[in-house]
């Protein structure tokens, strides 16, 4: 041991030195490497903190400009008129419902006459169709100058054996009996190019289906009355609505013309003052004065409209007073099934229509044309607002409410579906699949994550919407809320979707927390006695439960981010879904903040208040995931038990 | 085993080991094993790293049985008179007779009323009266229940080492097992803890059946009334404690207590 040879050591004050050999510009390189591999890091950071500048900077003038927006609204008196044209429009729907109560009831009597009709003439066009060449061709030849009679005849002959196939090929429904059938089929045989009255069989047909129809029309009189009374009743109202808000937006339109001039003005005077050349600056403020508007006395025209309040408020009353008439007139529990609901919901709809139109009318005398617009209400008009409507010739209107009512739905829907089947199978592949599943299944599912996103949207339009519709019209499944659908596009085709999207993304991080799990706890439970599930359900799944939370919200926000999809699949309908449809409200289309945002920036011109309004919303939007992305995380560490 | 009864004259054993042969695939980790551990008595099984004396003991309650290619090729292991590795054995039934003890202290990330009360919830226990008695009766066991009888609800995982460790030991004789299985218990703990545990065993000895896998040779005097030595998955010598500590029969028992090798 001791003979070993030391190895001399340097000079203590070299060892302490530092070395100063390889520098790069001054730069130690082990430095250098780490400020570059920092800055990559830092990049990130750098770009999230841009994106957030970038939309505040075009988003946060919304405000004020949705503000100066409004408050024209108000002072052309576009507000006032919308004040009794809002609930009027509700006279439409009840009007709509009436008719379709109508129209069923009256085919309770005369359905089956108009179905034989209907069937009829369709035989007729489909024997005509069948035997369309040589009765063509025929026609041609009696129309030529000289007839060739031994040609009509050969091509009469072709036309009889051809009528007489066709007639033999189409199909009779039940609806005719044996004896109807014989002679349909007769009088089709003799359809020639000369014979243009109607075959009499049809004839008859027609003539049943009107007479049963007006019998209907009798047994019906008072909802045929009711109906049209109800009908009329808006129309000397609109008259005087529609030539007061003529007049608002005449008002509006000068108004928003002056305040662009005057902006102009403003511009130009400012671009003169600062100019150093005088001949440029001459002819600058010369464009200046030519730039003034004629200036909008808003005062005396919203007079002009004011000035009719007692007209409107007496034309309101008396509208009430005929609906309510009208209402009254409606035969209790007339017609039969769905005509006698749509009656019925018509007849307690008209009272509350009437009071609110009542109301309305006595908001009006409150209403003042110079009430300041204030910042908050602007804030309520867009966070709170119910209408989204742009490019509109009366008043654009940027709520917020519709889309986000749009896209919460379907997010809550694809969790719904997407949750218990990431889970579940994130459970059977971590603790009950061989090997060789597990090999099978985890590539299957993440792969999920490589499809485009538009290409599922093509399958959602294609295949899925048509799988709902045909579904929802099997007569076994009518007791599901919502069936038959009428829109192949809707948010429950859009969740379903989405769902199949979430699901790499829950399975995955789902898998991960089970993976993450402490075999101790298994090895526990294990020497307990627990049979397999138990030790599922009772150990693993509780101690893996933080991650799986955290791996739903993750797949939530995926969900509320994702665009393609919904904007195809969605139906988008600007509108809030009609709640009181109950759970069968997933049916309906609707339109999402990702998808409205995709839609129509391209469309709209840059600085206008609709840009404005869309970065507005891309800029809640961000906040949502945001939030979404911060809950999944807080989740993950209050659940995760703390580590012994 | 009448022939047993009467030539021992002793009760008969609660687990016999006989002519096992034990391997994880191709590898035989365990030759021709004979054991007997007797009713309320301390058994240690000792040995160097890697003799195959932990495998032995999972072989008691076929822990091992979760090893795919893991096998008993010869033999057969008894408890209580009946062969554990028979097609017709209830594995819930069996790990209900034989509690187990791991190394490091694993009680779950639940409260440690319902660390205590799983094996019994697990085997059907509804019963709120039943298990109350069960989880004070376990604590008390355990030397717990002083400590800890004002936070039954309180998460387990926020307890010492030592006191996990006694838990997880509550945790398998709440389901009153015949045998209790410890492997190296004490060896992830300071020596406080693992002098309580040294007690405890003294204490449990009276209720249960222990067999404790140990690298702690002094811990083996300490707690254990027969002892195991393994070497090389073979059982070198097995003997009354005293008898094999200060004089063992075989060479190669006296070269390992030596510390000639370890």
């Amino acid at each position: 041991m001791n003979s070993l040879p030391t190895p001399s050591r340097p000079p203590l004050r070299s060892v302490l030195l530092r070395s100063r050999k390889h520098t790069i510009l001054g730069f130690d390189p082990q430095k250098l490497i780490k400020y570059f591999f920092g800055s990559n890091a830092s990049v990130a950071i750098i770009v999230l903190v841009l994106i957030m500048v970038f939309l505040l900077r075009e988003g946060i003038d919304f405000l004020p400009t949705y503000q100066r927006e409004l408050q024209t609204y108000r002072r052309a008196g576009l507000e006032f008129c919308d004040i009794i044209d809002q609930p009027l429009q509700k006279n439409q729907t009840l009007s709509s419902s009436l008719r379709q109560a109508l129209s069923a009831s009256l085919e309770t009597l005369s359905k089956t006459a108009r179905d034989r009709r209907d069937a009829a003439f369709l035989l007729k066009r489909q024997v005509e169709d069948k035997s369309a060449r040589p009765r063509e061709s025929l026609a041609q030849a009696l129309e030529k100058a000289p007839q060739d009679p031994g040609q009509i005849d050969v091509l009469r002959r072709e036309l009889g054996a051809a009528t007489a196939a066709a007639v033999k090929a189409v199909d009779y429904p039940e609806l005719f009996t044996q004896a109807e059938r014989e002679q349909l089929e007769r009088e089709f045989a003799a359809l020639t190019p000369e014979v243009t009255d109607l075959p009499p069989m049809l004839q008859t047909l027609v003539e049943d289906f009107n007479v049963k129809d007006r019998e209907a029309k009798t047994k019906f009189a008072d909802l045929v009355t009711a109906q049209e009374e109800f009908e009329e009743a808006a129309e000397p109202l609109q008259e005087v609505l529609d030539e007061l808000k003529a007049k608002a937006l005449e008002t509006k339109e000068k108004a928003v013309e002056f305040e662009v001039l005057e902006t102009n003005r403003q511009r130009l005077l400012e671009a003169a003052a600062t100019e150093s050349d005088p001949k440029e600056k001459a002819s600058l403020t010369k464009e200046a004065e030519e730039s003034v508007a004629e200036t909008v006395n808003l005062e005396e025209s919203i007079k002009e409209i004011t000035g009719r309040t007692a007209e409107l408020r007496e034309q309101v009353e008396k509208y009430a007073v005929v609906i309510e008439k009208a209402a009254a007139d409606l035969p209790k529990d007339a017609g039969t099934g769905a005509a006698r609901k749509l009656v019925n919901d018509v007849r307690e709809g008209i009272p509350v229509h009437a009071r609110e139109m009542r109301a309305a009318a006595a908001k009006l005398e409150d209403w003042h044309w110079d009430k300041p617009v204030s910042i908050f209400s602007v804030m309520g008009a867009f966070f709170f607002g119910t209408q989204w409507i742009t490019n509109s010739s009366w008043q654009d209107f940027f709520g917020f409410v519709p889309l986000l009512t749009g896209s919460l739905v379907i997010a809550a829907i694809a969790i719904l579906i997407a949750t218990p089947v990431s889970v579940v199978a994130a459970i059977y592949t971590n603790q009950f699949a061989s090997e060789r599943e597990k090999e099978l299944i985890k590539p299957v599912i993440e792969f999920i994550q490589a499809i485009p996103s538009v290409v599922l949207g093509f399958i959602g339009i294609s295949l899925v919407g048509n799988l709902i519709k045909d579904v929802s019209e099997w007569s076994w499944l009518q007791w599901v809320p919502g069936f038959p659908i009428q829109e192949r596009l809707n948010m429950f085709n859009a969740g379903c979707l989405l769902a199949f999207m979430a699901v790499p993304t829950m399975f995955s991080l789902s898998e991960d927390a089970l993976n993450n799990v402490p075999r101790a706890y298994i090895d526990a439970s294990d020497a307990l006695g627990a049979t397999k599930l138990q030790t599922v359900f009772r150990v693993i799944v509780p101690a893996g439960i933080s991650g799986i939370l955290s791996a739903i919200l993750l797949g939530l926000g995926r969900v509320v981010g994702e665009t393609m999809v919904v904007l195809l699949v969605a139906g988008n309908r600007i509108a809030i879904p009609d709640f009181s449809a109950g759970p069968g409200v997933i049916f309906q289309p609707a339109h999402t903040l990702t998808g409205i945002i995709a839609q129509e920036l391209g469309e709209v011109s840059r600085g206008s208040s609709h840009w404005q309004a869309l970065f507005m919303v891309g800029i809640v939007l961000f906040a949502i995931s945001l939030l979404v992305n911060w809950c999944a995380r807080a989740v993950a560490r209050r659940f995760e038990p703390h580590k012994a | 085993m009448s022939a047993d009864f009467t030539a021992q004259s002793t009760p008969p054993p609660v687990v016999q080991v006989r002519d096992m042969d034990f391997s994880y695939g191709a590898s035989k980790a365990l030759f021709d094993i004979n054991l007997k551990v007797q009713y309320h008595r301390v058994t240690a099984l000792i040995g160097p790293s890697g003799c195959g004396k932990s495998t032995l003991l999972r072989c008691i309650n076929r822990m091992n049985d979760r090893v795919l290619s893991a096998r008993v090729t010869k033999g057969e292991v008894l408890v209580k008179g009946k062969n554990i590795y028979d097609a017709d054995v209830d594995l819930t039934q069996l790990r209900k007779q034989v509690g187990m003890v791991f190394q490091k202290s694993n009680p779950f990330p639940k409260s440690i009323y319902e660390n205590v009360a799983y094996g019994l919830r697990i085997h059907g226990e509804k019963n709120k009266s039943v298990l109350d008695e069960a989880v004070e009766r376990s604590l008390t066991h355990a030397a717990l229940w002083e400590e800890l009888k004002d936070r039954l609800h309180a998460n387990a995982l926020a307890l010492s080492g030592g006191q996990q460790q006694r838990l997880c030991i509550a945790r398998a004789i709440a389901t009153v097992p015949d045998v209790l299985l410890m492997d190296e218990p004490c060896s992830a703990l300071d020596p406080i803890s693992t002098l309580k545990i040294e007690e405890l065993m003294h204490q449990l000895a009276k209720e249960f059946t222990v067999v404790i896998v140990t690298h702690n040779m002094q811990q083996a005097v300490r707690v254990s009334d027969y002892t195991a030595f393994l070497h090389l998955g073979k059982l070198v010598e097995f003997a009354p404690t005293e008898e094999l500590f200060t004089n063992p029969r075989e060479k190669l028992t006296e070269a390992y207590l030596r510390g000639t090798f370890s």
